[in-house]
């Protein structure tokens, strides 16, 4: 699972870290940092998925 | 999804729920034909949110909102510029007649039987009687208007933001940040203050005039008119006072777009009204997003859910109830925690929970900004917690809401 969020178009929403927290986290300069390895877990999985097809701004890319 | 080959499904909207409907059910396998009928606009779907932030501001182009259209397995067939003008509950099928955006509706239609329907109608702007299509004033809730909206900046207007809800105030915010004169008429006593409470609606107000809004609070509009054919408007107050507008945005809510179902047997006394698995009194009916009425579970109270994260969340959800029902399962209840966001001046407002009938808040500062950040507690418990610019304050209480809420049942419940 590859994730790459682009800069230009995030905006710090927080859907994403809404969904997926162990994933996502975006600091009080909102930016967002993704974790380096996202956890193997199925379940996590899914919110990643669930997270790039909920950005508001559709910044989130994911290649499986 | 062996054995659907043969189904078909009607989805009725064409916003962000019904998108996310028609996705689901691909990505589960359904291989039977979706009917989706996408409803006036006779657009391909859009992110909403963007339209009061980063459309209006130029920010992005119409093409950059588009939600990204999809290859799907299941056979799909899209009929847009299309409304579901009637329920026959009885037979399983939906009438589906052409209708443009200026409301003209055909008489033909298309009767079209379906094994299960999920609606998704979402909501209509909420326009007075005798405010509508008056020369410069405008409504913001789709595409189409926000482009209107858009096309009259370059005369540089003088701008009159009524209502100072989500939409006004963002709006405000956002036409002011184009450097436009801006009145912003405040019905009650803060801007926002029904939605984030006293506390953030200071703070809010704060902000709209250290930015140079002119604020009129505890008023209301009782009348619009034009000046002429081309404008501009001229609003009348109910303290006896009157200003006039070149642009007139008027943010007065917004109603469920659901009266296509009158008759039809369905709860309709706030939307459409569901078990706590978004299913209705049909077992092959389901709704998401804004129109659906639901019992949230953590909260024990029935209510609807205006906002992004909502719509897409219930989406997946009202497939999953029905996939639960084609496999004889039993299916879960929707209990997702809300969230918002909006956009102010470069701020960003975060909430989470349900602060309707709170009883106490705590206000503290969080984030870099040092900006006030609430929570609210009905019973002793937190329902709800709102910040600006804290995102991890805020999620950490989304976070507290949802696991408080599933190890005690009914917990926030009245």
């Amino acid at each position: 699972m590859k994730l790459t969020v682009d800069r230009n178009l995030c905006d710090g929403n927080g859907v994403c870290m809404g969904i997926a927290p162990e994933v996502f986290d975006i600091d009080d300069d909102l930016t967002l940092h993704i974790v380096d390895e996202i956890p193997d877990d199925p379940a996590i999985h899914a919110q990643v998925r669930q997270s790039v097809t909920s950005c508001p701004v559709l910044a989130l890319t994911l290649e499986e | 999804m062996a054995g659907n080959t043969s189904k078909t499904i009607v989805v009725a909207g064409g916003s962000l729920a019904g998108h996310t409907v028609v996705a689901e059910l691909d990505r589960r396998g359904f291989t039977g034909e979706v009917v989706w009928v996408r409803g006036p606009e006779g657009v391909a779907p859009y992110s909403r949110p963007a339209l009061s932030k980063e459309l209006i501001q130029g920010k992005v182009t119409p093409d950059g909102i588009r939600l990204p259209a999809q290859e799907y397995g299941l056979r799909l067939r899209i009929a847009d510029r299309a409304v579901c003008a009637r329920l026959d509950p009885d037979a399983d099928r939906v009438l589906v007649t052409r209708e443009t955006e200026a409301g003209g509706e055909s008489s033909d239609g298309e009767w079209i039987p379906f094994d299960a329907l999920f609606v998704c109608t979402g909501m209509r702007a909420r326009v007075p009687q005798g405010f509508a299509g008056l020369p410069g004033v405008h409504c913001l809730r789709t595409l189409a208007d926000a482009e209107r909206i858009k096309e009259r900046l370059a005369g540089r207007p003088r701008t009159v933001v009524v209502g100072a809800g989500l939409i006004g105030s963002e709006m405000a915010a956002s036409l002011r940040s184009c450097g436009l004169p801006v009145e912003l008429v405040v019905q009650g006593r803060l801007p926002m203050e029904p939605v984030f409470g006293a506390e953030l609606g200071r703070f809010c107000l704060d902000r709209h005039r250290a930015h140079g809004v002119t604020t009129r609070l505890l008023t209301t509009v009782t009348g619009l008119s034009a000046d002429g054919p081309d404008g501009p408007a001229v609003l009348t107050f109910d303290d006896g006072g009157e200003t006039t507008a070149d642009l007139v945005v008027l943010g007065l809510g917004a109603v469920t777009a659901c009266d296509w179902l009158d008759g039809s047997g369905l709860d309709l006394s706030d939307g459409l009204g569901c078990d706590e698995a978004l299913r209705t009194a049909r077992p092959n009916i389901f709704a998401a997003g804004d129109v659906a009425n639901w019992r949230h579970p953590l909260f024990g109270r029935r209510m609807r859910v205006e906002h992004w994260s909502n719509a897409s969340a219930q989406a997946r959800h009202a497939v999953e109830s029905w996939q639960a029902g084609q496999q004889g399962r039993e299916p879960p209840a929707f209990a997702d925690v809300p969230y918002f966001w909006s956009d102010q001046y470069g701020l960003k407002y975060q909430m989470v929970g349900h602060a309707r009938d709170h009883d106490e808040v705590h206000v503290e500062t969080a984030g870099a900004g040092g900006h006030p950040f609430v929570t609210y507690f009905r019973k002793g418990r937190v329902v709800a917690a709102a910040g600006v610019n804290a995102p991890r304050a805020v999620m950490r209480m989304k976070a507290r809401i949802q696991s408080e809420g599933m190890t005690t049942e009914g917990a926030y419940a009245t």
